[in-house]
């Protein structure tokens, strides 16, 4: 693919301006209307996904070149999607999100990057981590289990922490109350330890798509290695890139569940108790990669046709990716089957959820950017009279944890698991 | 023979011109505060042509010319010349009905069409229009509408100039040109009909309101020689109701309610004064039924048209009660010593003779704004402490609270009668205007219609105002014939 | 294209507005020169209007009116863009230099008087935010057709302004109350009860209303100076606090109240169907009328919406319905109709209107579209209808849509062009560029004026803008609408406004020296000279040069200015 794949999503962008709010449809007050953190903080046109069209455009055409500005433009954005969902209310004919990452890579293959980005991507490639981090304390966290390490065995379930949850002491015990409960459950999983690689999605969303091929590859190549049929995931974002990027981009055929819905299957299947009550009032934060991004991918190779004269479709018919069938429920169910647990709603949730800011790599570019999108997710979640926002996500949770620290709004921050783990008795942060 | 005599006679007719110092007398003064001064002539037009050429006449002359299209009393100042040489242009001759079109619920009507006139002409294609209360039988429709004179059914009223649409004018330049939808047709209303042309939409042309650049405008932009007017249809169920409260306090909330779900066709809150002068069937009997009325009064009518009418009324009365009963009021059906008849005929005719105001004490003033209904209580006590000060009886003052545009701002109209054969009284009724006036506007009472000595209290304060309309004005009346030394002109 | 903006220009906005808020970067701009439509009328088909030279993003009334008088040092054209959809919005000029105001800073809902039932607003507040904070008020607004993303401020104060709900709620124009306007000169002026400082609710006055000059039927779209705040009246609403859609994107669902009915109303035909609005006018029931459905065009309105509110289906199943019996029979009945919500005080109420509806219903033959009054769907249509967020579905065949007709007027003067307007599309789809829904794809208002009356019904032309044979077919399409009115002694639709912003100024003033009455054009041209003495607006306000009259066109040879005179500087 390149940026001339995406030329007739810039000519048919009408400038609706639709990308920059949640679905009309879903607003419930002036305050929680928008959609798009990007345009927010920018306030140019061209830091929405219609002006990333335009601006696609014109360096297409020759009418402008890649400045300071433009870079920003497009880099500063955590490629979140609700400019998709919102673009797709009414078209089925748009990616706009997809064009956003195209026109990224294009940048990038065109030596168009950040150099605040730059220590990241060779910790990617040195130590195959997103975090800069060294690659032999990886696997530190899982020290003090007994699980099958599946460089050397086999198993049917790969449990992938992921690089957040490996090195970030503060949320690892959330990766460690994923195993007790898979060792519960008595699951044939394994881990890679400090063997495991980063998914490499972020470096996709950054535009880095030859690292995230060469982590795709790596991985598939492990686990086929390791006779594994699933990947589960604690993080939203290593359970999209596993369940979309790898299987549009690498050919993956591989099973892949966010470990929040292997635990909604686990408690409505009876094979897992939760007793003790947590009391708290919490509010949920859909994560981007696991919500309206965290859709089933089906592989399509098809072409644009015309119906009724000039009318766009596909031939065969694109399957459509608009949000509507995210991980939405599961986190909920287990949420409500947790005793003492008072969940309230907030205004943005499921598709029209605001973003936490971590993602698309503005946290490593944008630190500002990143902490001003927290802290509305986090003044929205204070707004419901929440004690704590749970998410289903390490990255949410420390953007949010790091705004909270840095004056954010007073909320506690927690993942699911982690609730979930306080009440089976296990030992919580 | 005086040389702009002949040239009036040429255009209008050697019947239609007079300089009769009797009849310019009769225009020499009203009965506002205006000082007098006499006109020179008098000319009636018949037709858009003649209007048209007496505009371009006085143009070439420098003469102002001053329209008139109701007959007297007059009220505010803008049918008594403000400047020498004065020609009065008498449009009532201009009153044809041109059309009214059922289908379409309009109504094409010449400047001397009456309220007398208008009602039964209406009435036979089973239309009418929103009026204000209890007109004079000859005052001119179109002048009412001009001057936004408030009308009584808040619900018709889309914006403050309805039930007015649109118009053909004679500017002050002397050219003639169609205001909203009219004004993008040929200048042939019988060709825009055959067109499919009903004149119904207000704005424009283009980018400007032609329309509203007459409003409010004391005849000092243009002449209107024609007037389409939105209709409704005429209720077949109708009845009175009345909501009373001891004090205006205890009806602002009611009123809010009401107004906000545009329940009921007329709507007003009026004093007991102000109640019983509109009832009164004869001068004096406004002071014996005073005493027997509320000291405030909401006057609801219930009307039902078209089909189902009289369940119309049924489910608006029984929405209405819920909504009393909420508000911890009564309902009345009845008002003591009022037959129901006498009420309908009270809302639903013109003024008698002498003029309603009049009936009270012979002669009455007014000082009139705009405001918003929780503002409303703050300015009767204003006004009242004004009228005490000055040792004028409160009891005598009536108020009447008339919602417009749907309830968001309320015509706010105060009554002073007073005995024109007493002078102190008349002077001290004077002096009551001029400081409750002053007192008014210094607090936020929008004076929309600065009509008199009014004009220079407003306009000294809003220059944004002046220079805009300072500039129409030399656009479309470059010559300052129209009505000059009205507004701020 | 190396347009650049006077470096102390530049500065001097920069000191008023920050460096964050101005740009001249190319691609910056060129988001702001790309817009829908610009592709009918530009050369080469080309996505682009004029660039600007810069976007600034001022942040209040004082910034715009500061930025405005340093654009009247250096002689550059401000354009006002808040939300600012399709090509109206952008710099008209190829070679005269603009800044682009882009008012998204100032978004705020200044107050809402839930009392005296108004709110006052800042340009970026969009329709949907301030609908939403006004019905926890028990209060609605009035939504323009182009939907809920749109600025209120623009609708009230510049641009058209009539919607689904203007039949009830009214025609922004007439809900307009006070504004402030920050002319093209830089000067600050506030119309009506606010001008003489008593506060926002009242449009009209003192005296003559100051407001007549910057608004009429089309507004001034940005042509004459920036509007930065106004106030607007809101309306009764009876429904919940606080809209709950249920169901799944992209057909969400409104749950209907007991206080309310959602029919699609079909007529036999179209003498039947403006008898129904006449009874509906006369009756006075309704809360929101309207035809919209229909933009689909009447042969696949049916298939593709009940495609649409099924999440997993797409266009390509649409394909597949419209071979579908039981579909072409409901494409049958649904042929002629339109949406209609009422909305009770009571229950009582609401019966009887419904008691009314069908008696209107009974007179006039038309019926209630079976398919579209189950709840599914009448559920979608309130929920389409109340927030009106879809409105982007006008493109949803291709990318691209085109209005043309909608020339308003009474439903008898609607009902004349219709035929035409049906034969003429169909004829044009025959070529297969452009979407063929069948001749009628017309959506309109049951009436742009509140209390019923007046409206007109606009083809939905859907081509694809990534295709320029297409885009010439619609622009056929335009040319061909406009013979086709003339042909038949109707005046030119919307179409014609589209065309003319391709056109030289001295096409513009050829057409409308042949007006049949052009005193508003040259009373525009004097307000102009008068308050944008160096003409830093542009021709979306419209009006003649002096002496360029009937007796003057080029088709005559009478004397005319010289081009680029423009407007006379007023004199001191």
């Amino acid at each position: 693919m390149t940026l001339e794949n995406y030329r007739a999503d810039a000519m048919r962008c009408t400038r609706c301006a639709y990308c920059k709010w949640i679905p009309f449809d879903l607003i419930k007050s002036a305050r929680f209307s928008k959609g798009c953190p990007s345009i927010e903080a920018g306030k140019f046109h061209a830091y929405s996904a219609g002006g990333r069209l335009v601006t696609a455009l014109s360096l297409m055409d020759g009418r402008s070149t890649v400045t300071e500005k433009v870079k920003e433009s497009v880099f500063k954005c955590n490629l979140c999607g609700q400019c998709d969902v919102s673009c797709k209310i009414c078209r089925y004919d748009m990616e706009p999100l997809d064009a956003m990452r195209e026109l990224r890579a294009t940048l990038v293959e065109g030596n168009h990057t950040l150099p605040q980005l730059a220590p990241v991507i060779e910790s990617l490639r040195e130590e195959f981590n997103m975090v800069e981090q060294p690659a032999e304390k990886r696997g530190d966290w899982a020290k003090e289990f007994e699980v099958k390490d599946l460089t050397k065995e086999k198993a049917e379930f790969v449990f992938h922490a992921g690089c957040r949850y490996s090195f970030d002491g503060d949320l690892a015990h959330v990766a460690r109350t994923c195993v007790k409960i898979l060792q519960k459950v008595a699951v044939d999983f394994g881990i890679l330890g400090m063997n495991e690689m980063c998914c490499g999605g972020r470096a996709y969303d950054m535009g880095y798509r030859t690292d995230f091929q060469t982590r795709a590859n790596a991985n598939l190549k492990a686990w086929k290695r390791a006779g594994v049929k699933t990947v589960i995931t604690p993080c939203a974002e290593c359970f999209h890139t596993f369940s979309r990027k790898y299987t549009a981009k690498a050919g993956s055929q591989i099973k892949v569940i966010h470990m929040v819905q292997f635990v909604d299957e686990l408690i409505k299947a009876g094979k897992l108790k939760l007793a003790k009550p947590v009391k708290l009032k919490v509010t949920y934060h859909d994560p981007c990669h696991l919500g309206r991004q965290g859709e089933p991918y089906v592989p399509w190779d098809g072409k644009e046709k015309k119906i009724f004269g000039q009318a766009v479709c596909y031939d065969p018919p694109k399957p459509k990716y608009n949000g509507a069938f995210g991980v939405y429920q599961p986190p909920r169910d287990v949420l409500k089957a947790i005793p003492g647990l008072q969940v309230v709603e907030m205004e943005r949730i499921k598709e029209a959820a605001w973003c936490c800011g971590a993602g698309g790599g503005a946290r490593e570019a944008y630190p500002e950017f990143s902490r001003c999108t927290a802290n509305e997710r986090l003044e929205e979640a204070q707004s419901t009279g929440a004690d704590a926002i749970a998410s289903a996500c390490p990255w949410c949770e420390r953007n949010f944890t790091d705004a909270t620290h840095a004056g954010g709004a007073k909320l506690k921050v927690f993942d699911i698991i982690e609730l979930v783990g306080q009440a089976m008795g296990e030992e919580g942060q | 023979m005086d040389i702009k005599k002949r040239a009036l006679i040429e255009i209008a007719g050697a019947e239609h011109v007079t300089d009769d110092p009797e009849i310019l007398d009769g225009y020499a003064t009203d009965c506002s505060y205006a000082p007098k001064r006499k006109p020179w002539f008098v000319v009636r037009p018949k037709t858009a042509e003649q209007v048209q050429a007496l505009v371009q006449w006085a143009n070439q002359t420098e003469t102002p010319l001053i329209p008139v299209s109701s007959g007297p009393p007059h009220f505010h100042g803008d049918t008594v010349p403000s400047a020498p040489e004065g020609v009065i242009l008498d449009l009532s001759r201009m009153r044809e009905i041109k059309r009214i079109d059922r289908r379409n619920k309009m109504a094409v009507i010449e400047p001397g069409v009456t309220y007398a006139e208008i009602g039964p002409a209406l009435a036979k294609e089973g239309l009418r229009i929103s009026r204000p209360l209890l007109p004079r039988p000859n005052k001119s429709v179109i002048a009412s509408l001009l001057e936004r004179q408030p009308t009584l059914i808040p619900r018709f009223n889309y914006s403050l100039p309805e039930p007015l649409r649109t118009c053909g004018v004679v500017w002050g330049s002397g050219e003639v040109a169609f205001t909203g939808e009219a004004g993008s047709g040929p200048m042939d209303l019988e060709l825009q009909w055959k067109r499919g042309i009903a004149q119904v939409d207000p704005r424009g042309p283009n980018a400007t309101d032609l329309m509203r650049l007459l409003t409010g405008a004391q005849g000092t932009m243009g002449i209107v020689v024609w007037a389409s007017i939105k209709c409704e249809l005429m209720a077949s169920a109708h009845k009175y109701v009345f909501v009373p409260g001891e004090k205006i306090n205890d009806l602002v909330e009611f009123c809010y309610k009401l107004e906000r779900i545009r329940l009921g066709d007329e709507v007003m809150i009026v004093n007991a004064a102000q109640l019983a002068t509109i009832l009164a069937r004869k001068s004096g009997d406004a002071r014996i039924l005073k005493d027997g009325l509320p000291a405030w009064t909401v006057v609801i009518g219930l009307a039902g048209a078209a089909l189902f009418p009289e369940e119309r009324v049924e489910v608006q009365e029984l929405d209405l009660k819920r909504l009393v009963q909420k508000c911890g009021l009564t309902l009345l059906t009845g008002l003591h010593g009022v037959a129901p008849a006498d009420i309908a005929d009270a809302f639903e005719r013109c003024s008698g003779e002498p003029y309603f105001k009049f009936t009270y004490k012979g002669a009455c003033q007014d000082i009139f704004f705009l405001t918003t209904l929780d503002k409303v209580p703050r300015f009767i006590t204003a006004v009242f402490s004004v009228a005490e000060g000055l040792k004028y009886a409160t009891s005598d003052i009536g108020v009447y609270i008339q919602p417009q545009h749907h309830g968001v701002s309320q015509h706010t109209e105060f009554n002073f009668p007073f005995d024109p054969a007493d002078s102190r009284e008349a002077a001290k009724v004077k002096r009551i205007v001029a400081e409750a006036s002053e007192t008014l506007i210094s607090r936020g009472a929008y004076f929309s219609r600065p009509y008199g000595f009014w004009a220079d209290m407003v306009y000294s304060k809003d220059a944004a105002t002046t220079r805009v309309l300072r500039t129409v004005k030399q656009i479309v009346d470059p010559k300052n014939v129209l009505n000059p030394g009205k507004l701020c002109f | 294209m190396t347009q650049e903006i006077p470096r102390d220009a530049y500065r001097a906005i920069e000191d008023i507005v920050g460096p964050d808020n101005i740009s001249a970067d190319p691609a910056f701009l060129d988001s702001y020169a790309f817009q829908w439509l610009a592709e009918l009328v530009r050369p080469n088909r080309s996505h682009y209007m004029p660039r600007p030279w810069a976007v600034v993003l001022p942040g209040s009334t004082e910034e715009v009116a500061a930025v405005t008088r340093v654009c009247n040092k250096y002689r550059i054209k401000v354009k006002p863009i808040s939300t600012g959809w399709y090509h109206w919005a952008a710099p008209m000029k190829d070679d005269a230099p603009t800044v682009q105001l882009d008012l998204r800073r100032m978004d705020k809902i200044i107050e809402i008087d839930e009392k005296n039932m108004f709110a006052i607003v800042e340009p970026y507040v969009i329709c949907a935010q301030l609908q939403a904070e006004a019905m926890k008020r028990g209060l609605n607004i009035n939504i323009i057709g182009a939907g809920c993303s749109t600025s209120i401020v623009a609708s009230a104060c510049a641009y058209f302004g009539g919607g689904p709900s203007s039949y009830y709620l009214g025609h922004n124009s007439d809900n307009l109350l006070g504004q402030e306007w920050v002319t093209p000169a830089g000067e600050i002026i506030r119309t009506g009860s606010l001008s003489s400082g008593c506060g926002w609710f009242c449009s009209e006055g003192p005296g003559p209303s100051p407001r007549g000059i910057t608004r009429g039927v089309l507004g001034s779209r940005g042509g004459l100076g920036t509007y930065t705040k106004c106030a607007v009246k809101l309306g009764p609403w009876q429904g919940p606090p606080v809209l709950e859609p249920k169901g799944t994107l992209p057909g969400y669902r409104l749950p209907i109240p007991d206080n309310f009915r959602v029919y699609t109303i079909g007529a036999p035909d179209w003498d039947s169907w403006a008898n129904c609005y006449y009874e509906i006018y006369d009756n006075g029931v309704g809360y929101i009328f309207h035809r919209q459905f229909n933009l689909a065009g009447a042969d696949l309105a049916a298939a593709l919406w009940l495609n649409y509110i099924d999440p997993a289906k797409t266009l390509n199943d649409v394909e597949t319905s419209v071979k579908d019996p039981e579909i072409q029979k409901i494409t049958e009945e649904a042929r002629i109709s339109f949406q209609f919500i009422m909305q009770g005080n009571s229950i009582e109420d609401i019966q009887l209107q419904d008691k009314i509806l069908n008696e209107i219903l009974r007179r006039t033959g038309c019926y209630k579209v079976k398919r579209f009054c189950e709840p599914d769907m009448a559920e979608f249509t309130n929920m389409y209808m109340q927030r009106l967020g879809h409105k982007h579905c006008n493109f949803i065949w291709a990318g691209g849509y085109m209005g043309s007709w909608m020339q308003p007027g009474t439903p008898d003067f609607v009902k004349k062009y219709v035929p035409l307007a049906i034969e003429g599309f169909y004829r044009d789809q025959q070529s297969h560029k452009l979407v063929e829904c069948g001749g009628d794809a017309m959506m309109g208002c049951g009436s742009t004026l509140a209390g019923g009356g007046y409206f007109g019904l606009e083809q939905f032309v859907s081509y694809d803008p990534n295709d320029n044979d297409s885009i010439d077919a619609c622009v056929k399409h335009m040319e061909d609408a406009i013979a086709d009115t003339a042909a038949h002694g109707i005046p030119p639709g919307k179409e014609l406004l589209y065309l003319q912003i391709g056109w030289t100024d001295e096409r513009i003033w050829d057409a409308l020296a042949m007006m049949p009455q052009q005193f508003v054009l040259n009373f525009q041209r004097k307000i102009k000279e008068a308050f944008d003495p160096n003409s830093l607006g542009d021709r979306n306000y419209p009006w003649l040069p002096e002496g360029w009259g009937q007796a003057a066109s080029a088709s005559t040879g009478a004397p005319k200015p010289q081009p680029g005179t423009e407007c006379k500087p007023a004199t001191k």
